[in-house]
């Protein structure tokens, strides 16, 4: 035996220590979803439905809207700038406060820009442009935002930001592809399991298009990823709902314009998907949102009523997402209502946010289950 | 940790891309030397650079088997002796890697690529890459594979462990030493 083959053996040796202690060290993940129970109406409870905040820049886009809500602030972001996916961009935000005179918005004002976030990579990389952003429900002042460093949307990435303020102090990209780790975008709202971690709903969105629940461990790398995926079609942007701890359900955009909303199932809390199906709810291609109601319902924002409506409109379900019962239709208004974003806060009322005037526009507005119940 | 090590890996990527160009006016022992040094210089002085930063956000995460495949073919311009990778070993490994990014771009359903998240088809591998250099008598990829597992455990750099031992740049560097042998 030569040098050679013992410096191999010591190699394997290294590998079998360092395999035992990833092992050792590794977190077995959770797979049990938490179901949200939000509180169901009180009997006296009156309908309350508020435009808490309506903003057009005076030029270019303000777009995709997103609600970040913490123990310190809720707020909304978009991204704004001369055109979608120019240097420009930056995410704007406004604060929402709510006093004694009720709702309050607060100016909007720049949050994130391309210069900064480049910084604070390490070392400082490049980006270009900015997209859709969200919050990171699993770590405090902690958002994902889709980065562009070269190419357009189909060579994005996720990039994980820490904020302090409005100032991003640590980034990192997430690990998503072997393929220079390009193609990953974010739209939809992290996904909570029953042992307080999170998964994030992603997207790959290069050539064949797919979505992805991607896993992380507690210290927020990827631990996992799983494809929600269809055949002759490209599903994107999973708005998944939880039924329960083990069933769920992923909305998906179609990429390829067929008119129709998507739906994939799992009912191994998110290890497995079915392969998406045509809904028989008529889609433009644009995503929606849903969130769980109480009494175990769902309500989504969506752009019913054909392929080419900018109208956004809520619906309910009460037979997980087998038939739905339109509640509200947004008014006709110039341009295409886009990109809703439902959120329910601790007290039961649920915000929804959404861009205006095809893509020209962000509005948020609250409603409560009792104005839910009224429709 | 991280920083510093994205640092090193595009400074060897810089050397390398200088020597391989220094290499046709200089001796290759002399360019191995100034590309090295022009590498290091680069990333010293000009990391915060609009280039630099754009090379690390295109090509990170640079990984170790990159780096590696750089640092030896510098090696053997300096003449140490380094075994070249067989002719069917850079086919075969093509036909695998390209296999590999289609399954990672959603072709085919099979997502090899998550597997490298995984402490267990991780060790499998490893000790695969450690078998087949033991039959080979070649050390240089169980010396990758082991030290991509190192930093994988580590938490330098991807959180997954495929990220280490390949990059998608050595695609078009085998198919040109492919050609090169074609010639």
């Amino acid at each position: 035996m030569g040098s050679g083959d013992i410096f191999i053996l010591a190699l394997a040796l290294i590998s079998v220590a360092l395999s035992g202690y990833a092992l050792w060290r590794d977190e077995t993940l959770n797979w049990v979803f938490a179901v949200p129970r939000p509180p169901a109406p009180e009997p006296g409870d009156a309908p309350l439905f508020e435009t808490l905040f309506d903003y057009r820049p005076e030029k270019g886009v303000a777009h995709s809207p997103a609600i970040v809500a913490n123990d310190e602030t809720l707020s909304v972001l978009w991204f704004e700038g001369s055109s979608e996916a120019q240097p420009d961009i930056e995410i704007r935000r406004a604060v929402l406060g709510e006093g004694p005179e009720g709702w309050r918005a607060g100016a909007p004002e720049t949050f994130l820009t391309s210069e900064a976030l480049g910084r604070a990579f390490d070392p400082g990389q490049l980006v270009v442009t900015l997209g859709n952003t969200i919050q990171n429900d699993a770590a405090e002042r902690s958002l994902y935002a889709t980065v562009v460093s070269v190419g357009g949307w189909a060579m994005a990435s996720i990039a994980e930001v820490r904020m302090e303020g409005t100032l991003p102090v640590r980034a990192r990209k997430l690990d998503l592809s072997p393929f220079l780790n390009r193609s990953f975008l974010v739209r939809s709202p992290m996904v909570a399991y029953a042992d307080g971690s999170h998964a994030l709903p992603a997207y790959f969105e290069m050539g064949t298009t797919y979505g992805a629940l991607v896993r992380l461990n507690a210290d927020g790398r990827v631990r996992d990823q799983r494809r929600i995926d269809g055949t002759g079609v490209k599903p994107i942007q999973p708005m998944i709902v939880a039924l329960d701890g083990a069933r769920a359900l992923a909305f998906l955009r179609d990429f390829d314009d067929s008119g129709q909303l998507y739906l994939s199932r799992t009912e191994d809390g998110g290890r497995h998907w079915t392969l998406a199906e045509a809904t028989d709810v008529p889609h433009p291609n644009a995503p929606v949102a849903a969130l769980s109601l109480s009494g175990g319902r769902i309500l989504m924002a969506r752009n019913g009523g054909g392929k080419k409506s900018g109208r956004l409109e809520l619906a309910v379900s009460g037979d997980d997402g087998k038939s739905w019962h339109m509640i509200h239709r947004f008014e006709r208004e110039p341009g295409e209502a886009r990109y809703p974003m439902l959120r329910g806060l601790a007290d039961g009322r649920i915000l929804l946010a959404y861009s205006t005037n095809s893509k020209r526009g962000v509005r948020v507005v609250v409603f409560n289950e009792a104005w839910v119940a009224a429709r | 940790m991280i920083g510093f090590l994205a640092g090193l890996g595009l400074a060897v990527l810089l050397g390398w891309m200088a020597f391989a160009l220094l290499g046709w006016a200089l001796a290759a022992a002399l360019a191995v030397w100034v590309g090295g040094a022009i590498g290091g210089l680069a990333v010293l002085l000009a990391r915060n650079t609009l280039p630099l930063r754009g090379m690390v956000a295109l090509l990170a995460p640079f990984g170790v088997m990159l780096p590696a495949i750089a640092l030896r073919d510098m090696a053997a311009g300096a003449g140490l002796p380094v075994v070249p990778f067989a002719t069917f070993e850079l086919l075969v490994f093509l036909v695998l890697y390209l296999a590999f990014l289609t399954s990672a771009i959603g072709l085919v359903r099979l997502d090899a690529y998550r597997i490298g998240y995984a402490p267990l088809p991780v060790a499998v591998m490893v000790l695969a890459v450690c078998l087949y250099g033991f039959l080979t008598g070649n050390w240089f990829l169980p010396l990758v594979a082991v030290l991509g597992q190192g930093m994988w455990v580590s938490g330098w750099g991807s959180s997954n462990w495929f990220d280490h031992v390949t990059h998608v740049l050595l695609v078009p560097v085998a198919l040109v030493v492919l050609i090169l042998r074609l010639i």
